[in-house]
């Protein structure tokens, strides 16, 4: 099922993503920059000859969730990569550690200098589900 | 909260003014460069409410700004201008934001506009070529760590030494091209990795290189000192410090949202997130943004070379240079803030989104330019005009030596493919005689002039309130985009 959405902006680009567990917010919310990256990105996804190993520790959990993000775009800039796969994930308290997979990309198709803040606030709605937007600065 | 005209004070035509007393943190005033009609479209996005947040800034002085080309941007409007006290005010990396040192360089030909018939199909390939752009494209150079930390220390001046630029055209960069405070120490080993192969690259976006011609002049006297006459044929390039810049903001936002609550920091916006100046946080973003704001004159010297290789190939001319400046940066200057005592004290300016326009007779000029205030260079939509304005003694009173930047956007990107098919807008385009050449033809929508604000209203409200006065307006002829 699609958690995220893809919502237009005047000089940018938002994602709204919800989930039924923060694991699963931080997975779709990196499917959702995946997708940003790179439109085809599901063709790579049995490709993972890269293995990164992240670690990351914020304040809260909406920062959190943007270092986050921004370790794996910088990363996917650096190999010009998509890492589409998390393995051993764990988040515990305003910690996470990761290990992702990627596969080396033909192109992006945008290019993201960052991750934002703006607007981003992890909650729970009335749902009792995770939820945040994320803007995406291009 | 929600702000409506009712708020602000009329101070005259094209200056607004939200007193002190809107909001409880508000710690100076905010002030609007805009006619009324663009107020409303102001208005319509966040643009005034961040501005606002940054009158909260720790240490600011005077007012906070914002030009007349403002849409909502991360923690600061774009076209937000912000001054705070010396050493020991706010420096805030979303007042800079995540392009650093994005900017223009103007290279002059003795070319006139005829010279382009029938070649401009040609020169647009041929540009393409030489100028590597779009998304994730390295450059001509790869640079190992040592030779990169070079650039950072450097600048303009190491493209130069390294027989990709001409001597001259340092004197003609603002700063010379080179920002001594740099320290590559401060910048991390991921933004190194990101920027070590895009030396000589234009990237994607709003990004472009852009052959125009004259076709107004509206100062002869100023524009005859800056070398510039009608029907002369130009080159714009429009470009910052690429990725490298991008994660040394993003690296900084993160340490200083660590870092705020040490120093007794609350801000409205995390995006706003500061240090004191004189604190290591603060010490080590501005050291390091000047070796981002040193890699952006670099690439844009490089680029230049490449687009003179174009045309010493194509009409056997050598290009020179007028100016190259800055429209993402911070820098430490001096201004009046007193009124009364008129002294002039030193204060950390932080543009975004906005140029530095210093008027006749600054101790910052070159004596090429200390008549006639420094040129000012503002790019519109590939398919409107781009101006050439003049840096003016009021723009020194007024907004700390500053006026707009661009156009500013007024359309999403999926708004404007939604409006037009950049196959459509490619061939309207030659219709008008304008040559693009880009990496997406499909997206070259997302860029169509009916995204942004009108440029010709923009540069008009500047000109009237007086902080630049309009020397010459471009016509494009070719562009090339990532």
């Amino acid at each position: 099922m699609k958690t995220f959405t893809i919502i237009p902006h005047t000089a940018d680009v938002r994602l709204r993503i919800e989930a039924d567990s923060l694991e699963k917010l931080f997975v779709s919310s990196l499917k959702g920059m995946n997708r940003i990256l790179n439109k085809e990105y599901e063709k790579y996804l049995d490709k993972h000859p890269i293995l990164e190993e992240v670690s990351v520790t914020s304040y809260d959990k909406t920062s959190l969730l943007i270092d986050f993000l921004s370790e794996i775009l910088t990363r996917s800039h650096m190999h010009k990569a998509i890492f589409h796969t998390i393995d051993h994930f764990g988040i515990e308290g305003n910690s996470l550690h990761a290990h992702l997979l990627g596969a080396p990309v033909d192109k992006f198709t945008e290019d993201i200098k960052a991750v934002t803040y703006h607007e981003a606030e992890v909650k729970k709605n009335d749902k009792g589900e995770y939820e945040t937007t994320i803007v995406f600065d291009i | 909260m929600s702000i409506d005209k009712s708020n602000f004070k009329k101070i005259n035509a094209y200056t607004w003014q939200i007193p002190q007393t809107f909001r409880s943190d508000m710690r100076v005033p905010a002030i609007i460069f805009a006619s009324e009609k663009m107020l409303d479209d102001i208005l319509q996005d966040r643009s005034i409410e961040q501005l606002i947040n940054v009158t909260t800034l720790p240490g600011i002085r005077k007012a906070a700004l914002v030009m007349p080309d403002a849409h909502e941007g991360y923690g600061f409007p774009i076209g937000g201008v912000a001054a705070t006290s010396f050493p020991n005010g706010a420096i805030s990396p979303g007042g800079i934001g995540y392009d650093i040192n994005c900017g223009v360089k103007l290279l002059k030909s003795d070319l006139e506009a005829s010279s382009l018939n029938h070649h401009q199909g040609l020169l647009a390939r041929r540009l393409y070529e030489e100028i590597p752009s779009g998304v994730g494209h390295g450059g001509r150079l790869t640079l190992i760590e040592k030779r990169l930390d070079e650039v950072l220390v450097k600048g303009a001046a190491w493209i130069v030494d390294n027989g990709y630029g001409e001597k001259e055209d340092i004197h003609f960069i603002e700063s010379e091209g080179c920002l001594d405070n740099a320290d590559p120490q401060a910048v991390s080993d991921h933004a190194k990795k990101r920027g070590k192969d895009q030396l000589g690259t234009l990237g994607a976006g709003n990004h472009f290189v852009e052959v125009d011609v004259i076709d107004e002049i509206f100062d002869e006297t100023i524009a005859s000192t800056f070398g510039l006459s009608l029907n002369q044929v130009v080159v714009l390039i429009h470009t910052g410090s690429r990725g490298l810049g991008h994660q040394v903001a993003t690296d900084y936002i993160r340490i200083m949202n660590q870092s705020m609550t040490k120093y007794g920091i609350n801000v409205p916006d995390r995006e706003l997130a500061c240090a004191p100046l004189s604190s290591p946080e603060g010490t080590a973003y501005f050291n390091a943004m000047a070796a981002s704001a040193n890699f952006a004159f670099a690439n844009r010297e490089l680029i230049a070379w490449e687009v003179r290789k174009v045309f010493k190939e194509m009409f056997g001319e050598r290009l020179s240079t007028l100016y190259d400046v800055a429209h993402n940066i911070a820098k430490i200057e001096e201004h009046v803030i007193n009124e009364k005592k008129r002294s002039r004290k030193k204060v950390i300016v932080h543009r975004k989104g906005a140029t530095r326009a210093f008027g006749p007779n600054s101790p910052e000029l070159i004596d090429e330019y200390s008549l006639t205030g420094q040129p000012v260079l503002i790019p519109g939509s590939m398919g409107t005009a781009s101006y050439v304005l003049a840096g003016t003694t009021e723009a020194m009173e007024l907004s700390f030596g500053s006026c707009c930047h661009g156009a500013g956007r007024t359309l999403s990107r999926h708004a404007a493919k939604a409006q037009i098919s950049g196959k459509k807008l490619k061939i309207d385009l030659e219709e008008q005689g304008i040559f693009i050449q880009a990496g997406s033809i499909s997206d070259l929508a997302e860029e169509a002039p009916l995204a942004y604000k009108n440029i010709h209203d923009v540069v008009d409200v500047v000109d009237k309130v007086g902080i630049a006065k309009k020397v010459a307006r471009l016509r494009p002829a070719v562009v090339v985009k990532g």
